[in-house]
């Protein structure tokens, strides 16, 4: 690819001192946590002798020596730096009957995102369909429009990974401006969008022409390399139909496969605090003191009874089973159908954080089997002879 | 393991129960088995990775379980703890419940390894340090090998929770205020207890809104607090609420130091025995009351 340049780690440090400079905001994958005293107390793996663990997570950072690039996979996906868990919307001063409104500030600063795992960029395009769809919601497409997102090409975290599965890839740029690639001494760096090559060709002084460099075709190998090795170590995790899925899925809504899939979900819906795409929010009025207050959204999750509790009483979703079921039958046929992308990047933090065992990968699996056959594999989802 | 396995499929031959729940290997680890078949049981295991305080599927929120009939439970000691909880509390008929012990000498902090591992001090979960109860009694079947003690982890939970005694009041509030601000407030701890059986949560109530949902310090902070006090004295200890939290905030630091002032005014401490009143639910005329001034 002639659009390749080569970007050494001094001058990765040194662009993102150039920006910070410049006043723009830099997130990146950094260590988070830390094993200092007194933090220390909170963590066992922090106690054991010798222990060093880190915790990596998207932050805001302001000094280049922060970065933690290709140091795995963030815990949390880069949704929070578009939809934050939790965000004003506007405020409020009541007098008497008047009502005084001051609607929250328009985020505009402008920000790069450097190293964001492909699979939380690809969400951010699959989600602009719905933020940018009959209502424009303001908040998310202003810090879109202000953000210019690098991914890091990506080796695979481990086996709950599947971006390939649902039309992403361990080295994709989609919902990206460009893509670094690991290669001894640093990355090359591609730009796929104006916003990107107009990012790279104002910091062209830290970039270096491949042809110029004598090593030059050398590390041109080495990135296709390691992308191909990437994209051939996560296509072995799961490969499925995902218009045969999203087909079965949509016509099966009472299939014993469907409706046993929650026994063992807690229904604590942590998998939608990591999941990159899981978008649902709550508005609620908090006071800030007498006659005055905020209306702020917060993140929800239809995991839990009360995000579909009525007034009266009833609730439509009576059991996890059910919640479950809408989980699978939102991102994998009723998204796809309205909007034409899977709800889902493949990221596998569902899978990892799910400390009951729910397994997206094998969900997956089952479902392919049964649409693929026409009818479902008994005991497959993990439900047991339940299913 | 065999006896575990003998005995869940002749209780799901004999039609007494008809679902058994155990522990089974999944792709990433051991996990919940909910067995209903006789052929079954030969997927129920027990090793050092049956990490999960199964005692919460017994808990009246989750009528997902309700249709499947009569449960028998394969629990550890410290979970039937919570089984004796929730007898205590009257939201389980125990003639509805076949329990089946298990003898057990720890288990491991995360279950999701491919293949049992041996406890290690890096390894073992902390709270199984010093267990008064690897052998249940409030049981119907008790089955495996005796087991031997669990080493002690790398830290106590009890040397941590006097780390932070030892601390100044500021340091100890700034502590908890980082901790804290971390929540994101996906109620993880609150689903997965086997003790928090409230039908609605007070902070799913909104008229009027006791608890911010917003994750801003005051919500993170009152929520936080309110799940721990909600707990004192019917927490079992088994740090599911901690395993479960998706950014590690250290919650059986705090349930720990609740137990501990819990025993030290009441005299109490949370065993298996659901006739023992615990002190929320119990009036003492004798109680210490020095602090009413």
């Amino acid at each position: 690819m002639s659009g390749e340049r080569f970007l050494g780690t001094e001058d990765l440090a040194g662009l993102v001192g150039d920006l910070l400079a410049a006043g723009t905001q830099v997130i990146a994958p950094a260590v988070a946590g830390t094993c200092a005293s007194p933090a220390a107390l909170a963590s066992s793996a922090c106690l054991r002798p010798g222990a060093a663990p880190e915790l990596i997570q998207y932050l805001s950072i302001q000094d280049p020596a922060l970065l933690a690039l290709g140091r795995g996979m963030p815990s949390l996906s880069l949704k929070s730096f578009f939809l934050p868990q939790n965000e004003a919307l506007l405020h409020w001063k009541q007098r008497g009957s008047a009502i005084e409104l001051e609607p929250a500030p328009v985020e505009r600063r402008r920000r790069v995102v450097l190293g964001a795992k492909p699979c939380d960029a690809a969400a951010l395009e699959i989600l602009d369909r719905v933020m940018r769809w009959d209502y424009v919601d303001e908040l998310w497409v202003g810090r879109r429009d202000a953000t210019a997102v690098f991914t890091l090409a990506c080796p695979m975290e481990d086996d709950s990974c599947f971006c390939p599965a649902v039309g992403a890839a361990p080295d994709g740029t989609r919902g990206a401006d460009g893509l670094l690639t690991p290669v001894d001494g640093g990355y090359l760096v591609e730009a796929t969008t104006d916003r990107g090559r107009e990012l790279l060709a104002a910091h062209a002084d830290r970039l270096k022409d491949l042809d110029a460099l004598s090593d030059g075709a050398d590390l041109r190998d080495q990135a296709e390399a390691f992308r191909a090795a990437a994209r051939e170590r996560v296509a072995a995790n799961l490969q499925i139909d995902a218009e045969s899925v999203r087909a079965w899925i949509a016509t099966h809504y009472d299939d014993p496969l469907l409706t046993a899939l929650g026994v063992r979900c807690n229904g604590c819906g942590a998998c939608s605090s990591v999941c990159p795409t899981c978008h649902c929010f709550d508005i609620v009025d908090e006071p800030d003191g007498v006659g005055c207050g905020t209306r702020r959204r917060c993140w929800d999750t239809c995991q839990t009874g009360k995000f579909t509790a009525h007034a009266s009483g009833h609730n439509p979703r009576e059991d996890q089973n059910v919640r479950f079921r809408q989980r699978i039958n939102h991102k994998f046929s009723i998204y796809p159908l309205r909007f034409g992308e899977v709800l889902c990047t493949g990221c596998g933090r569902c899978t990892r954080v799910c400390h009951a065992g729910q397994d997206l990968v094998e969900i997956l699996a089952t479902i392919d089997v049964a649409a693929r056959r026409g009818e479902p594999e008994p005991t497959a989802a993990g439900e047991g002879d339940a299913a | 393991m065999d006896d575990l396995r003998d005995l869940a499929r002749t209780l799901l031959e004999s039609g007494e129960v008809q679902v058994v729940i155990g522990w089974e290997d999944g792709r990433r680890g051991a996990r919940p088995a909910f067995v209903t078949a006789p052929e079954g049981a030969g997927r129920l295991i027990f090793d050092t990775r049956c990490v999960h305080n199964l005692a919460t599927y017994l808990n009246p929120r989750r009528p997902q379980l309700t249709g499947l009939g009569k449960v028998a439970m394969v629990v550890k000691g410290c979970d039937v703890k919570a089984v004796a909880g929730l007898l205590r509390e009257e939201q389980l008929t125990r003639e509805r419940l076949v329990i089946i012990g298990v003898r057990c000498g720890g288990v491991l902090e995360e279950p999701a390894l491919p293949r049992a591992a041996e406890l290690t001090p890096a390894t073992v979960a902390p709270r199984c340090y010093g267990c008064d109860n690897r052998e249940p009694s409030l049981v119907d079947y008790l089955v495996g090998a005796p087991q031997p003690e669990p080493p002690p982890p790398a830290m106590t939970i009890d040397d941590r929770v006097a780390a932070l005694d030892s601390m100044s009041p500021q340091e100890r509030w700034q502590f908890w205020t980082d901790q804290f601000s971390k929540c994101v407030r996906c109620y993880a701890c609150r689903q997965v207890c086997p003790l928090c059986v409230c039908e609605r949560c007070i902070a799913d109530k909104t008229m009027p809104q006791w608890i911010e949902t917003a994750s801003h310090p005051r919500g993170n902070m009152a929520w936080n607090l309110v799940r721990a006090l909600h707990l004192a004295g019917r927490c079992v200890g088994c740090g599911e609420c901690e395993r479960f939290c998706p950014v590690d905030i250290p919650l059986s630091l705090l349930n720990r130091k609740l137990q501990q002032v819990v025993a030290d005014r009441f005299d109490y401490v949370v065993a298996d025995d659901p006739e023992k009143a615990a002190p929320i639910g119990d009036y003492r005329p004798d109680d210490r009351q020095e602090f009413i001034k």
